[in-house]
């Protein structure tokens, strides 16, 4: 690696900067905790509502501006709130890499981000990858070397591998293992998705 | 790379100008792009979100259930119970949908729909059940004892035990020079795919069109119907991109009918998408296998006695699909043979066919004691199976029983050996245990071999040529991740003459296209694909005699090159495709039905031998695999890209039953103690070095497939267990008859190996 910091992603941002997130942030936690009994008593939601908060971001270069739950995930809101389905949800706790996407440059599990905590960032997703109908060098890359199966993980694999070669330009086959290796790719493609990564890192600028 | 394959102009059948190329997949960009819309990308108008509750017994009665709360709470639109239920057992299982009775923790109990996520939890968390626990059992051999708790009236046993018996065995083992009796065991382990199951439900009147996470689209059809009462019109499945498979989507399961009961009672389409816990612990897990071995040989290296002894755990319900696979029958020749399956209900989770079925199971047991028998009679295990395995022109059951009444045709294990064994330098190998090695790590190989047959049954499929002269390939299999849409759309584009570029495909939906098997059991390829030749012939005699009075021609006089209508001995007589089409005015459709059965004594099968050269590091219990050599007959690969990846995936799907996916069970409750990720580890990049893998096709022609071609998809992932088992035996001395690998079984295993006084305590 070139450098220390890790690319395998991180689960969000840090809890202290979770606890942070002030009052909208705690109103989720402490619902959270009401009860079960309790839950159904709840009074039908007023506005403003401490349990939702406005949420905005750029997402592949278009701002957007969402009022959510708190508790709602980047993926939940990318994939419910902006229909975008690229990312996919595969283990809904950060342990299979099928929701990666790239935030502020670093890929992300999304499933395990919070909207709120990602407010004001900039967010790349797969559908974004693409610039001016030419392919990304990943995509052709993937797509000539066969660095897929099923295509479920497909979208994450790119996304990691994109967020490690824009800080990693000319990575060996090691590297490349090792900081893709958040993502798993359950056909088991990888003699193919590293290919496809060297192969990129070849053709990408650097 | 794999060696150079077959299918280039010049071979038997006339030269090929698209099958045998590599190239990447026809759908390629929808998957690079995220634009391939899995089901659970599905969003229509005012669909809901349904959730399931789930059993935190292993067994138990289901005394009370109060859903009113769950029904009072605001935005929730429908909630089942069994009481919404049929009582009809869903395909392949003795499972109801929803019951008041359970079998094993994380069985479905009540489901809910409602507007959104959250509201369907709390939804769940309102429904009130009272249980009655019962006693439970997970061991299959427990469960057969006396006063066993039963899971059914009948008892434990599925059936009557699966027995094979040819020659006499007893006989046989004493007849032996040489006999040994081993223990195999396989756990249940989880060998599902990334995307968990997902449903999504729309009725139109009394029609319900059910978008499935499934790979055999016409048996969750079968399923409906049943479940549904209703004719089979009525119901379209529609399984289009799908996740992954590896057989735990090869058969019907709770969440489809749970969906349209759901989506029925609400009057809304409904979704249902299940978490990674609920897939793990109910799509199906691959069984817990334990083999009873015992093998003679005689000193003139013959293979003389074979008897397997297997208790299969099916789990709570599983009843159709499983069992061991056929290597005892198959693989090699042996005079006297018997093996009993015994299939037993226990209160693990639902088990059923995952890749490879009970191959990987039976051909980690039957190699493992190949292995043994030769090292202990002093003979190259892969010389002693070159002296026994089944080649061209032997005896070979034509079913799955014992009787050799066919004839093995199209075999080339024994050249999958020759050569796997020079690519890995087999004469390199340790001629005995590496124990006296310097340093920690003790290097050794190991392989084994295995076989399948390649699908087949019922198939269809239609090829549609539009006025533009491009083409649709419907099929009602899937394209699970195996390339079928791009190998099914090269066997159409082949008998046509139409560029591949110029194809689409429709797959798994029962609506547009004809009746077909599915895709599971290495059969795609062999079944659907024989049905798309025969459709694209269909509709190539279509398009030769719309052309034949516009070129002054019989359609017997042309053919259809490169996108083209000529006379074939005067080539300058030409028509564009699509020149032709549009004056004919109207698209064609060429229909191919098909039903393919065993005929005649002819028998083919697909098969492979797997290498392993690895590295044990005796101070950590760590194993790392330095290379590894999967060689396999695939009869004509159609496509040589697709054709490897599925090896190479396969191959490393394999290895990670040596190291992981255990799923593991709590004694006092029964409850699945590792329904994650995290603890079931499946293999990343890191695991197992892709570079290690070497996928070699071996030249060669089958009867029964497109073009020669044969089935694959299982076979990759049979035989990791047992060469790795034999390599470590070759590295270390020590012989593990029990999955998964660890790094402490191997280290506990060393330490039993030590003189007593060297041991550590």
């Amino acid at each position: 690696m070139r450098d220390d910091e890790p690319n395998v992603p991180e689960a969000s941002v840090s809890r202290r900067a979770f606890l942070k997130g002030g009052a909208a942030a705690t109103g989720a936690l402490s619902s959270a905790l009401l009860p079960e009994t309790a839950e159904a008593q709840l009074p039908v939601a007023t506005t403003p509502d401490a349990r939702r908060t406005m949420v905005e971001m750029r997402v592949n270069g278009i701002p957007y501006r969402h009022e959510v739950p708190n508790h709602t995930t980047l993926l939940e809101f990318i994939r419910g709130d902006l229909k975008l389905t690229g990312a996919k949800a595969g283990c809904d706790r950060l342990q299979c890499g099928a929701c990666t996407v790239i935030v502020n440059g670093r890929n992300i599990y999304s499933c395990t981000a919070l909207a709120v905590e990602v407010s004001g960032a900039e967010v790349t997703t797969i559908e974004g990858l693409a610039k001016d109908n030419a392919l990304h060098p990943l995509q052709q890359a993937f797509i000539e070397h066969s660095g897929y199966q099923c295509g479920f993980c497909t979208s994450g694999q790119i996304l990691a591998a994109k967020a490690f070669l824009d800080r990693h330009p000319t990575p060996s086959e090691d590297d490349v293992r090792l900081a893709m290796s958040g993502n798993i790719c359950r056909c088991s493609a990888y003699k193919r998705i590293l290919e496809s990564v060297m192969a990129a890192s070849r053709a990408m600028p650097v | 790379m794999a060696q150079q394959v077959t299918g280039q102009a010049g071979q038997p059948g006339g030269a090929l100008n698209v099958v045998g190329r590599r190239g990447p997949n026809i759908d390629a960009i929808d998957r690079v792009t995220g634009q391939a819309k899995y089901t659970a990308d599905i969003e229509l108008p005012g669909m809901l979100t349904a959730r399931i509750l789930r059993s935190p017994h292993a067994h138990a009665r289901v005394v009370r259930i109060d859903t009113s709360k769950a029904e009072a709470l605001g935005g929730v639109l429908s909630v089942i119970t069994y009481r919404d239920a049929p009582k009809v057992m869903i395909w392949g299982s003795r499972q109801y949908v929803l019951n008041d009775r359970v079998r094993f923790a994380g069985e479905a109990v009540a489901a809910v729909a409602a507007v959104d996520a959250d509201t369907a939890a709390r939804a769940l968390k309102l429904i009130s059940v009272e249980y009655e626990p019962l006693p439970f059992v997970l061991d299959p051999e427990a469960a057969l004892a006396a006063g066993a708790p039963q899971l059914f009236e009948d008892g434990n046993l599925e059936g009557q035990p699966r027995v094979v018996n040819r020659g006499d065995i007893e006989q046989g083992l004493k007849e032996s020079d040489h006999v040994i009796a081993r223990t195999y065991r396989c756990p249940t382990m989880w060998s599902g795919s990334l995307e968990p199951h997902a449903v999504v439900a729309q009725w139109e009147n009394d029609r319900v069109t059910l978008w499935c996470s499934t790979q055999s689209p016409f048996r969750v059809h079968a399923n409906m119907v049943a479940q549904l009462g209703l004719p089979d019109s009525h119901i379209r499945i529609i399984a289009s991109y799908v996740g992954g498979g590896f057989g735990t989507k090869s058969a019907p399961h709770v969440d489809e009918t749970i969906a349209a009961l759901l989506a029925r009672k609400a009057r809304r389409p409904v979704s249902l998408r299940y978490s990674r816990e609920e897939e793990i612990l109910d799509s199906n897990t691959r069984f817990e296998v334990k083999m009873y071995i015992r093998m003679g040989v005689k000193k003139d290296m013959t293979l003389h006695a074979l008897d397997i002894r297997a208790f299969i755990n099916q789990g709570a319900y599983h009843t159709r699909l499983g069992g061991l696979g056929n290597h005892a029958t198959h693989l090699y020749n042996v005079p006297h043979l018997r093996t009993v399956q015994n299939r037993v209900h226990t209160n693990v989770p639902n088990t059923g066919p995952t890749r490879g079925v009970g191959d990987p199971q039976e051909c980690f047991g039957l190699d493992s004691a190949i292995d043994e028998i030769a090292v202990e009679m002093g003979w190259d295990p892969m010389a002693f199976r070159l002296k026994n395995i089944k080649r061209n022109g032997d005896p070979i059951p034509r079913a799955a029983g014992g009787a050799e009444d066919g004839r093995l045709v199209t075999q080339a294990l024994d050249r999958c050996i020759e050569a796997g064994a020079s690519r890995i330098e087999w004469t390199r190998r340790n001629q005995a245990p590496n124990t006296a090695q310097a340093g920690p790590i003790r290097r050794g190989m190991g392989m084994a071999c295995t076989e399948r047959t390649g699908g087949g049954g019922l198939s269809g499929a239609q090829v549609k040529v539009f006025l533009d002269g491009s083409v649709i390939v419907f099929y009602s299999s899937t394209d699970i991740g195996t390339g079928s849409r791009t190998t099914l759309s090269m066997i159409a584009a082949e008998v046509l003459g139409i560029p591949l570029k110029s194809f689409r495909t429709v797959a798994g939906d029962t609506e547009a296209a004809p009746w077909d098997g599915g895709s599971q059991g290495n059969r795609t390829l062999q079944g659907t694909g024989r049905a798309v030749e025969a459709a694209a012939r269909d509709a190539l005699r279509q398009i030769l005699a719309g052309a034949a009075p516009l070129l002054k021609a019989t359609p017997e006089e042309l053919e259809l090159v490169g996108g083209s209508i000529r006379v074939k001995t005067e080539t300058a007589r030409t028509m564009t495709l699509q020149q032709v089409m549009e004056r004919r005015g109207r698209s064609v459709v060429g229909d191919g039905s098909i039903a393919q059965g065993q005929q005649g004594t002819d028998v083919e099968r697909t098969s492979a031998a797997h290498f392993v050269e690895l590295d044990v590091d005796t101070e950590t219990g760590k194993v790392t695999v330095i290379k590894y050599v999967s060689v396999h007959d695939v009869g004509r690969p159609i496509n040589v890209t697709i054709v490897e990846n599925q090896i190479e995936g396969g191959t490393i799907q394999g290895l990670a039953l040596t190291r992981s996916e255990e799923m593991r069970f709590d004694p006092r409750n029964g409850r699945t103690l590792n329904a994650n990720f995290l603890d079931l580890m499946p293999p990343t990049m890191m695991d197992f070095d892709p570079r290690a893998i070497e996928a070699v096709i071996i030249p060669n022609e089958g009867l029964a497939g497109p073009f020669g071609g044969k089935g694959l998809g299982e076979n990759p992932c049979h035989p990791g267990m047992a060469a790795v088992a034999n390599a470590i035996y070759n590295a270390t001395g020590i012989r593990l008859r029990e999955v998964p690998f660890t790094r402490g079984a191997i280290l506990r295993a060393l330490n039993d190996q030590r003189p007593a006084a060297s041991r550590t305590a």
